[in-house]
């Protein structure tokens, strides 16, 4: 009997209705995975900054690889103007993160693999940038929709294309994520299924499939999180250093 | 082959039940969108308050004094390394002089021993050329009074010998003046 492999994505209530103003803010499994990524970032941002030692214990060091990383991102792609923001881009790209890895395990839910969370973080940082994009330069700011060295004639083409390039920007940072997400583990219950349904005899092929898949999807999951961090730099990028 | 072909008609089999069993996309349901946004946001503001007000400078401080530490560390080093090749200059410095003062040293204790080789020398020399000369007049002396006496056991042989032969008894004083006589013809090869 294979299951349906959408069922993974199902979200249900936990626990007593919560109901405010009529809007149904129940405590899901999507928000208990939610709270467990977060706990654990928290466990292990802890044991990561608990002793300070010159030479760092293993858990120390990779909290600080971390940091690193997303520093040298940071100021690679955004300058040195971005710093305010590191630790926003910092919680969002290990958020992102743990929640892809944790979704990796066998039974439990990918809350990235939702369209809304996805959304919604999008959002946040697309009206964040173009506040901060106002509040830096003013009306200025809308020329990042002109851009420079094109022909008269081309421009009204040219400036709408650049307006919905940028409108699109939170559904393209969104989908990109939820869309892999959702891709990569309903690929991984079609190949367990297969398995269950081909049996012993046939079932070694799909097996296999499903391993190298999970290797993939663990890639993926990174490289994702990375993309989504990367992108909201880059955007923010555009937003501090307008140039012209 | 085989297994392959009766893979592919399995999934054939398997997908058309799948997509049969099919009922759209959980994300598409909005039962419970307002739900997980607002989980989202909480946790999510959780996160970045305890992230950026306590994790975040924690870290950075840890690296920050790691990496002051190494600063420091090498700002020591670099100081001691100057300090020990100060100290090398200093040795080979004294190692030098000491090199200088030896050289003196043996210079000077030659120099002090040749002059009293020299001194010596000259001395004994000095008394072998006396003791030579004081010899030398010995032997002269002995030869001139061994000259005198042999002058005179010569008159007297001379004068025995004619005596015996001849008989005749010879006036002495014309003895010793033919004596005297030969002795100062022949004197130059006696001497």
């Amino acid at each position: 009997m294979a299951s349906n492999p959408m069922q993974q994505f199902t979200v249900h209530r936990i626990g007593p209705e919560i109901k405010i103003a009529g809007v149904d803010l129940s405590f899901t499994n999507a928000s208990l995975f939610m709270v467990i990524s977060t706990s654990l970032i928290l466990l292990f941002l802890y044991l990561g900054s608990k002793e300070k030692k010159i030479i760092p214990n293993k858990i120390q060091l990779i909290a600080e690889m971390f940091f690193t990383f997303v520093a040298k991102m940071i100021s690679d792609t955004a300058g040195s103007k971005a710093k305010p923001y590191f630790p926003f881009i910092f919680s969002l790209f290990i958020f992102v993160l743990f929640c892809n890895m944790i979704g990796m395990l066998p039974y439990s839910f990918t809350v990235t693999s939702h369209i809304i969370v996805t959304l919604i973080m999008a959002l946040f940082i697309f009206i964040a940038v173009t506040i901060i994009g106002f509040v830096k330069h003013g009306f200025k700011y809308l020329s990042i929709f002109v851009p420079s060295g094109v022909p008269t004639v081309l421009l009204p083409l040219i400036t709408i294309i650049e307006i919905i390039s940028y409108l699109s920007r939170p559904v393209s940072l969104s989908v990109r994520l939820f869309a892999n997400m959702m891709a990569g583990h309903t690929m991984l219950k079609v190949f367990g299924g297969f398995v269950v349904s081909l049996g012993i005899l046939g079932g070694w092929l799909p097996l296999s499939f499903s391993v190298a898949l999970t290797g993939l999807e663990i890639l993926v999951a990174f490289l994702q999180a990375y993309v989504f961090a990367i992108l909201t730099c880059i955007y923010l990028n555009d937003a501090l250093n307008l140039h012209h | 082959m085989k297994s392959f072909l009766s893979f592919l008609i399995a999934i054939k089999v398997i997908s058309s039940n799948l997509f049969a069993a099919e009922a759209g996309m959980p994300q598409l349901d909005p039962t419970y969108w307002a739900s997980q946004a607002f989980w989202l946001i909480l946790v999510f503001t959780i996160l970045y308050i305890s992230i950026s007000k306590f994790y975040l400078p924690k870290i950075r401080e840890n690296l920050d004094n790691r990496e002051n530490k190494i600063k420091e560390d090498l700002e020591f080093a670099y100081k001691f390394k100057e300090k020990s090749e100060a100290k090398l200059k200093e040795y080979e410095l004294i190692l030098e002089n000491a090199k200088k003062e030896v050289s003196k040293i043996h210079f000077e204790s030659k120099n002090n021993l040749d002059k009293d080789i020299q001194s010596k020398k000259e001395k004994i020399e000095k008394e072998i050329e006396k003791e030579i000369l004081e010899a030398q007049k010995k032997i002269t002396e002995l030869k001139k009074n061994s000259i005198s006496s042999i002058q005179i056991i010569s008159e007297n042989i001379a004068s025995n010998i004619i005596e015996n032969l001849s008989g005749d008894k010879l006036n002495e004083s014309s003895v010793k003046a033919s004596v005297e006589e030969i002795t100062k013809k022949n004197i130059g090869k006696y001497l």
